[in-house]
């Protein structure tokens, strides 16, 4: 009787897990936005917020007009890059979380680009050609001490975001700081300035650079031999190295167009980033924190794809954007943080396809506690009976 | 060898300890690997039990152990039929097993693997108590083992020691040993053999799964033979001669009970093999000398092997698995370094390349497990059917550019030419049958116009037409003049297939030979590792 029951709802679950696994990534990242969204919804009726009102203001302010969608594409620009970091490493299967510490290093490489003069244009370039080595170079530790010693890269990545972080203050305070305002670095000089597009804005032609380098690394990834390489390697390293593919160098690779992609992400901040054009970094860098870490929440929802990615961080940009309209709207505002609760909900609900696969096993395990609660201690123990 | 045993009367006075009755086991894909099996486990004795591969001796102990559930059939304690939903439940019974893999915690001691396996949801951790208990079982049996070292450290045969402490710490009544010898030297085989007695004789039953026919009749008291899921004899050890054991477990011999799907020659294009046969032998293709090789755990699996394998000719390596086969062929296709020896294809050396390196030198290689080596399953039929030939110029325009039109032009080919069922070249490689997805290895492996084809377990899994299909090609291969190296446990295909052969023990040849110079009964026994001169003597 109870076995029966026991068989129908595990054929539940296992139907509703195939389900939920068989659809199509884009609608699953879609699904899984809105139950963040109603997550979220419902955390604010229960803090006694208004959510329609307050979603309202936020998609207005997303989205709302030419000034709104400036705005969120201007947020939109790192996260587009930083996501890029974490999927091409997820795409030769690793697990990297470096890009905000290689971001910070990036950030400072760009501010370098004060201490000398150039003509316009040459100078952007220079500035972020500057960054993209120097975020590439801050991964090149992390990715020896996983090639040649096994250290995984989640650890190593790990400490050598602190260490990019204190040592971009330390920078930042002292060789880069700017002598007439103590709590900001140099400016970055006119000559290697972002164009805005949208007079009034922050949302400059850096955007544009992202979408391109995102192209640009979705076609390596699908129809070069080395973005085969990269992808083989990450879903069965033993039938890559059947196949001659070197792992060792598919992951240098992978790590490596992580860094430049990540340098050229504290780039974009510090080079179009009116009206100050500089890094707070002695203030403890407002603008870049975190921007490495929604990365990572970027590209889980954009499926690790670089056009999914697009999209995603154009979402997220959304939300930030118009978060901060959110929380000046009405009488009894919903704080900004609001929009990050929203943010982990969406991760969150990104995995419950794969979540519904333990819930048998939970099930399982509990019916097993309640057991060995039950059973008092000195009973002998049959191998019950058929 | 049989003093020790007990005399037989004590033993039936004693009944019997289980009873696997009429056991039916069908997997889920279809294979039966157990056909009506009935076993009866007697209190104080050694049973062997013997068989190739793939005959249902790990199915078997598997059921008793509690790890599967039959699909018909059952278990029967004197108490009555026994069911068991786990291992604990076999092992609260009484029965435990130690895998041919073992499960400790690396970085635990032997005592807390040994308490581990008696941990309990929320029950207190009772170290003390378990090192005293694993003391006293020590002393007991004879067994010893570093207790505070973390397991990874000891060597192999001191971490199945720790198992069979791990079983024999629950006080079992039932043990049962998986290919135990397969990881062990000849001393620590003697130690345990002297140790499996013991316990034997302090009143365990022991069932021991092997394919060595000289291991089983040193310890065993009885021996049952399983062959293709069904079991074929049960016969005490003191009447059991090697040639009987040979014949039971090879085949043939008895008449009308094996159902096996046997090859025989006509079945075969063995016609156009004759006409191959008498053309002039090709000059040697691969050359090997005194090549050694280490396994995953370190010990020397392949000892100083040497060989030609030579165009128009199929080279067949058979041998019960793990006898140094996959070691021999991950080293020619620069998978797994050598220790030492050479390998040369064209008097190239090719031991210490890479696979890229190897296969430029005209070398295809079909893998023995296709899904872990041989394909990325996620991967498109296109994707899949490039891997290891994506940097050829057919393929690779400027900046390293794929050209994915050639290539679907090329993987449509290869649909047509090897009959792969799928839906196009954007299925992705898991959405085939395992017989089309070893068709698209093999149709990339011979699409490379190789000069030599390393194929391994090449027909594992298929269906009867697809492995006739694979082998046909194989054929046609040797018959264009291709050096092919046969690596199977499929003892029928390596008769079959091969020019000539070498039957693998241990990391050596037993023999290299003509399929016809032996009887089966003969490569039984050299399958068993009963030397050559024994056999023909």
């Amino acid at each position: 009787m109870s076995e029966q029951e026991t068989r129908n709802q595990s054929r539940l679950v296992r139907g509703a897990h195939r389900t939920l696994t068989g659809l199509h990534p884009a609608v699953e990242s879609l699904l899984a936005a809105i139950v963040g969204l109603l997550i979220g919804a419902a955390l604010m009726y229960l803090w006694g917020y208004n959510p329609w009102k307050a979603y309202w203001a936020l998609f207005r302010g997303a989205y709302g007009g030419s000034y709104e969608w400036a705005s969120t594409l201007a947020r939109a620009t790192p996260l587009i890059l930083t996501a890029l970091t974490f999927s091409i490493c997820v795409r030769a299967g690793m697990f990297n979380i470096g890009a905000e510490g290689q971001m910070f290093m990036g950030a400072i490489a760009a501010v370098c680009v004060a201490l000398f003069k150039m003509p316009a244009g040459i100078h952007l370039i220079v500035g972020l050609v500057f960054a993209l080595i120097v975020g590439a170079a801050w991964s090149i530790v992390p990715a020896l001490l996983k090639i040649t010693r096994g250290v995984s890269e989640v650890i190593s990545t790990i400490m050598f975001n602190w260490i990019a972080v204190f040592l971009a203050r330390y920078i930042s305070r002292t060789a880069l700081v700017d002598p007439s305002h103590a709590e900001r670095t140099l400016r970055i000089p006119v000559t290697a300035r972002f164009p805005i597009v949208v007079r009034g804005t922050d949302f400059s032609y850096a955007f544009f650079l992202s979408v391109f380098v995102a192209i640009v690394l979705y076609f390596v990834l699908w129809h070069t031999t080395l973005g085969y390489e990269v992808r083989a390697a990450g879903l069965n390293p033993t039938a890559a190295r059947y196949g001659g593919i070197r792992n060792k160098r598919t992951m240098m690779v992978s790590f490596l167009l992580g860094g430049v992609t990540a340098g050229l992400a504290g780039a974009t901040i510090i080079m179009g980033m009116p009206p100050s054009y500089a890094a707070f970094g002695p203030a403890g860098f407002p603008e870049l924190v975190n921007v490495g870490f929604d990365g990572m929440a970027v590209a889980m929802v954009g499926r690790n794809h670089p056009i999914g990615i697009i999209a995603a961080a154009v979402f997220f940009g959304g939300l930030t954007a118009g978060g901060r309209v959110m929380q000046l709207y009405g009488s009894n505002p919903v704080p900004l943080e609001m929009v990050h609760v929203v943010m982990g909900a969406i991760v969150i609900a990104l995995s419950i396809p794969e979540l519904t696969r333990l819930f048998p096993i939970m099930v399982g395990e509990g019916k097993r506690v309640v057991n060995a609660l039950r059973r008092p201690k000195s009973a002998p123990k049959k191998g019950g009976s058929a | 060898m049989n003093e020790n045993s007990p005399p037989r009367d004590a033993r039936d006075s004693d009944g019997y300890l289980l009873r696997a009755e009429g056991i039916t086991k069908v997997y889920s894909d279809g294979t039966v690997a157990l056909r009506e099996a009935t076993l009866e486990i007697h209190a104080r004795e050694i049973v062997g039990l013997l068989g190739e591969n793939g005959a249902g001796k790990t199915t078997l102990t598997k059921i008793l152990s509690g790890l599967l559930p039959p699909t018909s059939g059952r278990v029967v304690s004197p108490r009555g039929p026994v069911r068991f939903a786990s291992p604990r439940e076999a092992l609260d019974f009484g029965i435990g097993m130690v895998h041919q893999h073992f499960a400790l915690v690396g970085t635990f001691t032997a005592v807390e693997n040994v308490a581990l396996s008696h941990e309990r949801p929320f029950s207190a951790l009772r170290l003390e108590e378990t090192r005293k208990r694993i003391e006293k079982l020590m002393q007991e049996s004879g067994l010893h083992v570093p207790l505070d070292v973390p397991v990874e450290k000891l060597a192999v045969g001191e971490q199945q020691r720790v198992e069979v402490l791990k079983v024999l710490s629950r006080s079992v009544r039932l043990l049962i040993l998986d290919e135990p010898t397969s990881v062990l030297t000849p001393l620590e085989v003697d130690e345990l053999f002297a140790l499996l007695r013991r316990l034997r004789d302090s009143g365990t039953s022991i069932i021991l799964i092997t394919h060595k026919l000289k291991e089983v009749q040193s310890v065993t008291d009885r021996i049952v033979v399983l062959r293709h899921g069904e079991l074929v004899g049960d016969l005490k050890t003191s009447a059991a001669t090697t040639e009987r054991l040979a014949q039971l477990m090879v085949g043939k011999a008895i008449e009308g009970e094996t159902t096996a799907v046997e090859l025989s020659a006509d079945e075969l294009p063995r016609g156009t093999a004759q006409t191959a046969k008498t053309a002039v032998k090709a000059e040697s293709v691969l050359h090997v000398a005194d090549l050694v090789a280490k396994g995953n755990t370190g010990e020397i699996t392949v000892e100083g092997l040497s060989f030609d394998v030579h165009g128009g000719e199929i080279f067949g390596i058979a041998g019960v698995e793990g006898n140094g086969q996959s070691e021999l062929v991950e080293c020619l296709t620069g998978l797994r370094l050598a220790v030492s020896g050479t390998a040369t294809i064209h008097g190239t050396n090719i031991l210490g390349k890479d696979p890229r390196a190897i296969y430029r030198l005209g070398v295809a290689h079909i893998p023995e497990d296709r899904w872990r080596l041989g394909l990325v399953l996620p991967f498109t039929l296109s994707e899949n059917a490039i891997l290891g030939v994506h940097r050829w110029k057919e393929f690779r325009g400027p900046f390293s550019i794929l050209r994915w039109g050639k290539i679907r032009r090329h993987v449509r080919e290869l649909m047509d030419r090897f009959d792969i069922q799928a839906t196009g070249p954007n299925a992705p490689a898991k959405s085939l049958s395992g017989g089309n997805q070893q068709k698209l290895i093999v149709g990339r492996e011979l699409a490379k116009d190789p000069a030599i084809v390393v194929a391994s377990q090449p027909t594992r899994g298929l269906d009867i037409g697809a492995a006739k299909y694979i082998r046909d090609l194989l054929i046609e291969m040797r018959n264009n003049g291709r050096a092919i190296l046969l690596v199977s446990a499929d003892l029928d295909e390596v008769l079959a297939l091969s020019d000539r052969m070498a039957i693998m023990y241990e990391g050596r040849f037993m023999t290299v030979c003509s399929p016809k110079d032996l009887n089966r009964e003969q490569i039984g026994m050299l399958m068993g590792g009963v030397a050559c001169k024994e056999v023909v003597g």
